[in-house]
């Protein structure tokens, strides 16, 4: 009898739950803790939340760029930042948030798994998502909100897309357009990729099992796709024109600026461990099984495909793979992204594996995963104190009060040796700034021919950075660029034959700021490229818009389906075999 | 199922020949990442021996650059890492190497010799730096024999100094600096002259601190149209001495890229000035300082810090005049080296061909930087 019911457990899918309550236990800690701040991007998405927060239908922000448009990025996790904020305040709000997204994604990947895999190793693929090492590099060590945000929506969007396409469901016709669309509002290239490695596997999934049970026509489900691509095509358009104009109009030209994730991994082995080892964890052990598995069950195939192919692009420079289906985008594009969405389609996989593991192996496999998993999250967790994104933890207030008293703020600065300080500092000044973190929405030519980043690491950018640095200095008058706030006194010789000098000193002296005299006050720059007023209400309102109309559409109720099963020509068990319907 | 072993055994082959090709011959992007386009070479030419050298360099891995040198028992791998850097610091010692080029002058089955031109990129610009190389075989490798230059330490001894300083009360630090509610020390161009060269307008010149105190001095230039509209401004940034001493006078090059001077119809200078706290301190003499003529035209000479601190970056400022004493030409440089007290340094200035013989005369002012403190 016990036997049985320790059979009977073995068997069981997890339930969502307890899925739940374990990204609860893991990540709610590490996010109280706001273990994000210290990563690369959280404190540039807070910047552009505390925009929003302020100028809610106004995306001109003045402080970066001597001015520049948000609407050359997606706003809709930062836009539910800067809502929330009131009552969070912008850091734990920013938790709130990411918190959300971890949420949504164990769901995601429990859904979109369902599609492929039984249940049972859907939840094991859900419950592997709790620990995902890209998840929590992109989330505390790179800081990509909108991707780790997006992706789960789009991964919860996928299963309605399989059910209209493959059973004309017209409700989740409807929550799939919604949920696409917010996706795309949440990040486009998300959106863009996510299309080729997420939805065409998806789609050829519904055309293979167009003939189980109920049988479709090719041509059904053929015209099925393309109304339902025309509709999400033209509902992404409107919610992001303004974003399309600004692309447009302002095409990203600037020469390409480095990033270690196009390095080859074996000839660099410190980005290697960065930019693999990190994010796939463990499941670099799994790797054979899902090339081995996906290549023998025929209905796995495209998933397969969707991966291998989001694999090699992940792997950065290390195969000219990149290089060659990317294009000019290779050297615009960071590359951990594409390890990301590699390890999300790699999960259904890893559910599989693991449930047959502990079907087979039960408690000492349980134990092996479990331990494996941990170590996995963990090593990803701690890579953000082991590897910072700034080696230098200072804090930016003094600065901010510095600016932000006596008329400082009515000229412009520059941070050098600041770092990714430097969105957390213009959040907290009222002051401008000539340099900025968006690249794609600089558009003054001292900072888009050089290819270089932040003129704050310009030194690290060799010759051309310097040269960046230099042009800037040099229109200091044009741009009512009279401070520049120096934390890393390798500069201080250019400033000083450049004509500039220190006039006071900050935080035990650490931070010089240095002055030029007859530098008039700071004018507006860029006028030609501020949105008008109608883009400005389009981007308070539609994005949001978009995920609040996909919220309520979630809210309508599945119609019930028995899903039709496929014998897979492996052993699995009876619970694999349990009818069931899609999570929705 | 023997089809799906098939395709798994067919992606997992492409995969590592994809990796096989990355590494073998790395994308751009990965190679810089690398450290260079050729990564991994074996010295098996006298070329191949200077690349991996310089790529050492490069990384600033100076042991392992030191240890692939044939005659490194001759020195230290910090005398070696000094000869490079400077053993004070000075303009290379935070520079990373941009660039290098390879000249090879003579080769033969045991030595050759190289002529390598090492381009730093300075805070203040780039700084090439030129060394003749020994590259000599040992077994199927080649070495380089690095031509060290060691600086010999500077003897204990003490300097009397005894120079002017000024100071300015002002109101504190929340005040804007040079915002002191006096009046500006008296400053006038005494010289400018627009000139077309191959990359745009130059306009040159010469300022005057008129006055009996120091000055911060700068000079924006704008170039207007016949009809008076603005074309251009721009500032004189580093080629201009910014802090002049009582009736110091300092050349000034202002660059406009890309416009061209029949396009212009009149300039409007306007010249900065404002009090500052300075000192005459360190004294910098020019020794030795002779014009080479056309080809490969130059002024050189030598600095000498004259006082007892070291002048850790020193920029050199040259005025060439015609025959009738007219500004023809502004040429700056940067030395690279720290200006160690009582020791001559010495400094080499391009003048370009076409202008060099009309040059009858020259003036040469020294702007200096200490780590210590902004000095001049």
């Amino acid at each position: 009898m016990q036997n049985s019911e320790s059979n009977t457990w073995m068997q069981r899918s997890i339930p969502i739950s307890l899925i739940l309550m374990t990204v609860l236990a893991v990540h709610l800690p590490l996010l109280l803790l706001m273990l994000p701040l210290k990563s690369y991007d959280t404190n540039f998405h807070i910047f552009f939340a505390s925009h929003y927060a302020h100028h809610w239908f106004n995306p001109w922000n003045t402080k970066w760029y001597a001015g520049f448009t948000q609407t050359t990025y997606p706003p809709l996790p930062q836009q539910w930042v800067a809502l929330i904020s009131p009552l969070f305040g912008l850091d734990l709000g920013y938790m709130a948030i990411q918190f959300v997204a971890i949420l949504l994604l164990a769901v995601g990947v429990y859904r979109f798994s369902s599609l492929w895999v039984s249940p049972r190793a859907a939840s094991f693929a859900a419950l592997a998502s709790v620990f995902l090492g890209s998840e929590s590099f992109l989330v505390y060590s790179a800081g990509q909100l909108p991707t780790t945000f997006a992706a789960p929506i789009y991964l919860n969007a996928l299963p309605f897309l399989f059910e209209w396409v493959r059973y004309q469901n017209w409700r989740s016709f409807l929550k799939a357009s919604a949920l696409f669309t917010a996706a795309a509002a949440a990040h486009h290239f998300t959106l863009l990729f996510g299309s080729f490695f997420f939805a065409i596997p998806v789609v050829v999934l519904a055309f293979m099992d167009r003939t189980d049970g109920h049988t479709v026509s090719m041509r059904a489900c053929a015209l099925r796709t393309v109304l339902i691509v025309a509709v999400v095509g033209v509902a992404i358009a409107i919610v992001l024109l303004p974003f399309w104009i600004a692309l447009f109009r302002y095409p990203v030209t600037q020469v390409p600026i480095p990033h270690p994730s196009r390095a080859n991994y074996i000839l660099s082995p410190q980005w290697g461990l960065n930019y693999f080892v990190i994010p796939y964890g463990a499941m670099i052990l799994a790797l054979p099984y899902i090339i081995l598995r996906g290549s023998t069950m025929g209905r796995l195939r495209p998933l397969l495909f969707g991966f291998w192919i989001a694999f090699l692009l992940g792997l950065g420079g290390t195969t000219p793979v990149g290089h060659w289906l990317l294009g000019r985008a290779f050297d615009v594009l960071t590359m951990e992204r594409f390890s990301y969405w590699a390890t999300l389609l790699a999960l259904p996989f890893v559910g599989m594996l693991a449930s047959e593991l502990v079907a087979r192996f039960r408690a000492p496999a349980a134990f092996a995963l479990s331990i494996l998993a941990a170590g996995t999250c963990a090593a990803a967790v701690g890579w953000v104190t082991w590897h910072p994104a700034d080696a230098q933890d200072f804090r930016v207030n003094e600065v901010a009060s510095w600016l932000n008293r006596d008329g400082h703020d009515n000229y412009r600065y520059v941070t050098l040796g600041f770092g990714n300080k430097l969105s957390r500092l213009s959040t907290l000044t009222d002051a401008g700034s000539v340099d900025g973190e968006w690249n794609s929405g600089r558009k003054l030519p001292e900072l888009t021919h050089y290819g270089v980043g932040a003129l704050t690491s310009s030194k690290y950018f060799g010759e051309a950075g310097l040269d960046s640095l230099r042009a800037m200095l040099r229109h200091a008058d044009y741009y009512g660029l009279k401070w520049v706030i120096v934390r890393d006194h390798y500069y201080d010789p250019l400033l000083w034959f450049a004509g500039w000098r220190p006039v006071d000193y900050l935080d035990d002296k650490t931070i010089a700021i240095w002055s030029e005299d007859g530098v008039p006050p700071a004018t507006a720059v860029n006028a030609a490229q501020i949105p008008p007023r109608w883009q400005g209400l389009m981007w308070g309102t539609l994005p949001f818009g978009s995920s609040v109309i996909a919220i309520l559409l979630l809210l309508i109720p599945a119609r019930k389906r028995r899903r039709i099963l496929q014998e897979y020509p492996f052993p699995i068990n009876e619970e694999d075999l349990a009818p069931g319907r899609l999570a929705s | 199922m023997i089809k799906g072993r098939l395709l798994a055994a067919l992606i997992f082959a492409v995969t590592v020949l994809l990796v096989v090709v990355g590494t073998r011959w790395p994308i751009p992007s990965a190679a810089a990442y690398a450290g260079g386009e050729q990564v991994v070479r074996t010295a098996s030419t006298p070329e191949a021996a200077v690349n991996n050298l310089c790529e050492k360099i490069r990384s600033h891995a100076w042991d392992d650059a030191y240890n692939s040198l044939a005659d490194k028992a001759r020195f230290s791998a910090l005398d070696f890492q000094h000869d490079l850097v400077g053993t004070y610091p000075g303009l290379l010692t935070y520079s990373n190497l941009d660039s290098f080029e390879m000249q090879p002058l003579h080769a033969s089955a045991s030595e050759a010799e190289i002529r390598l031109r090492l381009k730093w990129a300075t805070v203040v610009g780039p700084s090439v730096v030129t060394r003749q190389l020994r590259v000599v075989r040992d077994g199927d490798r080649w070495q380089v024999e690095w031509p060290i230059a060691s600086q010999p330490p500077l003897a204990p001894q003490v300097i009397p100094v005894n120079y002017l300083r000024w100071d300015v009360i002002d109101r504190g630090a929340g005040d804007d600096w040079g915002m002191q509610n006096v009046d500006a020390p008296h400053v006038r161009i005494v010289d400018m002259h627009p000139v077309q060269r191959a990359e745009g307008t130059v306009i040159l010149g010469e300022l005057l601190n008129d006055d009996i105190y120091p000055a911060y001095v700068s000079v924006t230039a704008t170039l207007l149209r016949k009809d008076q509209t603005a074309i251009a401004s721009e500032g004189s940034f580093d080629k201009i001495s910014h802090v002049l001493l009582p009736k110091q006078v300092t050349p000034f090059l202002i660059q406009f890229p890309d416009v061209t001077l029949a396009d212009v119809g009149s300039v409007r200078m306007t010249p900065f000035s404002s009090l500052i706290a300075t000192s005459a301190d360190p004294v910098i003499e020019i020794q030795g300082q002779h014009m080479s003529p056309a080809p490969d035209a130059s002024l050189s000479g030598q600095l000498v810090n004259q006082s007892g601190q070291v002048a850790n970056i020193a920029h050199v400022l040259a005025t060439f005049y015609d025959q009738t004493g007219q500004v023809v030409w502004v040429a700056d440089q940067y030395v690279d080296r720290a200006l160690l007290p009582q020791t001559p340094s010495p400094f080499n200035i391009h003048i370009p061909e076409d202008l060099a013989r009309k040059i009858a005369s020259e003036r040469t002012v020294v702007a200096s930087y200490s780590f210590r403190g902004a000095e001049s």
